[in-house]
């Protein structure tokens, strides 16, 4: 199992993934924090995402409820915050990273999948006062791991 | 009142009092605007306010392409009949005799026919402006009798010394003090309704040139 | 704080009414340009939307007060005092279909700004207790908790311990002496904590020393959307107190649009004194530096772009060169919108708006305007600089069914970053 000891080497080798690849990685990140996330619509967006032979119509369609899910959970101006509900924000968000279309997000889609899902993590967190965020970060290296030695 | 006698009372006392309602008028409403003070700026400035203040009074006759495509109708009625007031005003012979009887100062003069046309194109814009204002429902719902009063008092003066000048229907003694009076109805208005915008203008759109120039935005 | 009461409303109105007011009720002829530059008029057609319409309590007052005819009609009874019904009536138009973008101001013939005058009647308005629940909530929470949205700074701190680990060096909290000190808006902590990165990478890179505080991270300022000076006031004096205790040379103020005209625009006026230090938006410190050579990037967008300009940022800022120097370092496709810069349209959720649960549904009615000139250009993606403006662009766009991502100028800056080493690549 190779291991992955920082955040540049993670990104390293998500980098040399080719676009399907780290569609269905990315699925594994979001999958990971999925119970933080409420919305029904972002467990079907994940299992598209996760399957390999998905169509390129079903990813659009994938990617549209993955984005109509993100303007449903962000927080409004004004109101009063809610960081379990962010949590649920960040999950969609890491969601609609997996099924985008490569090349149109900036540094591929599996690292701003993996960014989200630590993000969801942290605001879970953020009224605990829990610190996972190391924890968080330890668990997508092993999925890392696991994935390019399967 | 014999009509001679009318006409002397309309160039005489009725002139004196309605331009020193007019004089006294308009400097009150100007010391009642400035006399309300404002209170200076502390933020740092990006621009001048100066600058801005002058420029905004003359860059703010001519709107920029799309707002001039929304609002074409008031824009070019509007600039119509005031460049015909400006002509039939101040470029018409026995105005500028009245002027220079009064103030002592004079130019010349357009010819006359000229004149008499842009009165009469005057008079359409004019008459396209109410139309305008009863039938646009921005307008009509703005429009207070005030509105409707000064416009009736901006025409008259245009039409009356339209019928004057043609000599249609009464004696031309009576159709010139009529037309006098209708000009001293008008001033007497002036600086206590919105007619106050041709001096006050300068002012506002002075503040408006000098706040956004402060922010070095050209307004 | 006594209560709320048409008295004090009242009084309020007539305490706001300036030379430039009374010069602008002087002036003004009805018109009615002042609607067709409104997007709550154009889009809805209603005529009570009317900008100047919006103030007309606001008139009343001035010209019972300080006019000789006015004074006299009220003295003996003919024109009748404002009253807490027309006040109520006027709530809905002075907050949830104004938005404070100032089109009307850069239209008006004879000059009046409608914009400055709405500021001032607000004030009046939360007096009287005619402003909206929504908002009273949110600059309740911004007095005492610190953010309008409750944002807290433990969770400002997990965001920036986030952010830590994705960029892999750390940023600076509280340091004494920093050039800059960063400001941030909840929106962005909440929904754009990656906004954070972008200007940590960016600053990293350029050498730019700066600091966040966590006394003052809030840059929105809630008193000026409701119109209560005494709580702008007690934001801006956080803020103040935090540069004068950390010693910085400039406050930035983040992607945000009202933030930078409360701050930089009207704080010294609020606080009643100027400020030791400078004040800027956060794309005129990357512009200073792309000036100074020191902001270098990477390829170019070949997407379409254009940019939304923030109402506060560019027309009413004066910010407006600068957002379109950096996107011609990273855009070799930038198109601008019709009626673009200072005359571009408002995304519709500006001033207190988006705050403002009731006005949800206009709010969606006014963005048609955002969305003719988005068809006119059809861009591959929409640039702004400001939180708020993108929430509403993306419901907007998402609510009429068009794909067009909305990104923000700061993060695509930093996208394009050239240079960049991560630190945990030096060799172990």
């Amino acid at each position: 199992m190779t291991e992955i000891r920082n955040d540049f080497e993670f990104r390293q080798k998500l980098d040399s993934l080719e676009p399907a690849r780290q569609r269905t990685l990315a699925a594994r990140f979001v999958e990971s924090v999925l119970p933080l996330c409420d919305d029904e619509r972002v467990s079907r967006v994940v299992k598209v995402a996760a399957n390999p032979h998905a169509s390129a119509d079903e990813l659009a369609t994938a990617l549209h409820t993955a984005k109509v899910a993100i303007i449903d959970s962000h927080a409004r101006c004004g109101a009063e915050c809610d960081w379990k509900d962010q949590a649920g924000y960040f999950v969609a968000r890491a969601a609609a990273a997996a099924v985008s279309p490569a090349g149109q997000m900036a540094g591929g889609s599996a690292w701003h999948a993996a960014m989200s899902s630590r993000m969801a993590e942290t605001c879970r967190s953020i009224d605990t006062a829990e610190d996972n965020a190391g924890q968080a970060r330890k668990q997508q290296y092993r999925i890392l791991s696991e994935y390019l030695t399967a | 009142m014999t009509e001679t006698e009318f006409l002397l009372w309309v160039r005489g006392p009725a002139f004196q009092i309605a331009t020193v309602i007019f004089v006294v008028g308009s400097i009150v409403r100007i010391l009642e605007i400035m006399i309300l003070g404002r209170k200076p700026n502390l933020a740092e400035a990006r621009g001048s306010a100066v600058a801005g203040g002058l420029r905004t009074i003359i860059t703010r006759s001519w709107p920029d392409r799309g707002t001039f495509k929304r609002s074409a109708v008031t824009l070019v009625s509007g600039y119509v009949f005031h460049a015909g007031l400006f002509v039939t005003i101040l470029l018409f012979a026995p105005h500028i005799l009245v002027i220079d009887e009064v103030l002592g100062i004079s130019w010349p003069a357009l010819p006359t026919p000229l004149v008499d046309a842009t009165t009469v194109i005057t008079i359409i814009a004019l008459v396209v402006v109410l139309l305008h204002r009863i039938k646009d429902p921005v307008l009509r719902f703005l429009s207070r009798f005030q509105d409707y009063f000064v416009w009736f008092l901006t025409i008259l003066p245009v039409i009356t010394g339209y019928v004057a000048f043609h000599r249609i229907g009464l004696p031309p003694p009576t159709l010139i003090a009529i037309h006098i009076l209708s000009v001293e109805l008008l001033m007497i208005a002036f600086p206590f309704t919105k007619l106050a915008h041709a001096f006050t203008l300068f002012i506002s759109r002075w503040y408006n040139g000098a706040i956004a120039g402060y922010r070095g935005v050209n307004s | 704080m006594s209560g709320p009461t048409l008295a004090r409303g009242l009084n309020a109105f007539k305490e706001q009414i300036d030379a430039p007011t009374a010069s602008f009720f002087s002036s003004c002829v009805h018109c009615g340009m002042c609607a067709e530059a409104c997007l709550f008029f154009t889009e809805t057609r209603d005529p009570k939307y009317t900008p100047i319409y919006k103030l007309e309590p606001l008139r009343k007052v001035w010209w019972q007060e300080y006019t000789f005819w006015g004074k006299l009609a009220s003295t003996v009874g003919l024109s009748k005092p404002v009253t807490d019904a027309e006040l109520t009536e006027w709530e809905t138009l002075v907050y949830d279909s104004c938005t404070m973008c100032g089109r009307c101001t850069m239209v008006c013939p004879v000059g009046n700004d409608i914009t400055y005058m709405i500021r001032k009647m607000r004030e009046g308005m939360a007096a009287s207790g005619h402003a909206p629940p929504g908002l009273i909530g949110a600059t309740q929470r911004a007095v005492t908790i610190g953010s309008p949205m409750g944002v807290k700074y433990p969770a400002l701190e997990a965001q920036i311990r986030h952010t830590e680990e994705e960029i892999g060096f750390s940023i600076p909290v509280d340091v004494v002496g920093a050039d800059y000190l960063c400001t941030l808006s909840s929106m962005e902590i909440m929904n754009f904590p990656e906004y954070i990165g972008a200007i940590a990478r960016i600053f990293h890179e350029t050498g730019v020393s700066w600091t966040i505080s966590s006394e003052a991270f809030e840059a929105t300022n809630s008193g000026i959307q409701i119109g209560v000076s005494e709580i702008a006031a007690v934001l801006v004096e956080r803020i103040v107190k935090a540069a004068e205790k950390l010693k910085v040379k400039a406050v930035i103020s983040p992607e945000c649009g009202h933030a930078y005209m409360a701050i930089r625009w009207e704080g010294p006026n609020l606080i009643g004194r100027p400020y030791s230090f400078k004040v800027v938006h956060i794309l005129e410190v990357l512009d200073e530096l792309r000036k100074a050579g020191k902001l270098r990037t990477t390829g170019k967008e070949s997407r379409r772009l254009t940019y939304h300009d923030p109402c506060q940022i560019s027309r009413r800022g004066g910010v407006y060169e600068q957002p379109r120097n950096l996107l011609k370092m990273v855009a070799e496709n930038f198109v601008e919108m019709p009626d673009t810069g200072i005359m571009n349209w408002c995304c519709g959720a500006g001033g207190g708006v988006s705050a403002n649960e009731r006005a949800e549904v206009l709010k969606m009615k006014d963005f048609k305007r955002k969305k003719a000139q988005l068809d006119a250009v059809a861009p591959d993606a929409l640039v702004t600089a400001c939180a708020n403006c993108r929430i509403q662009l993306e419901e907007g766009l998402e609510e009429n069914h068009m794909d067009i991502p909305v990104i923000s100028l700061t993060e695509t800056i930093a996208e394009h970053l050239a240079g960049e080493t991560h630190p945990e690549a030096r060799p172990s």
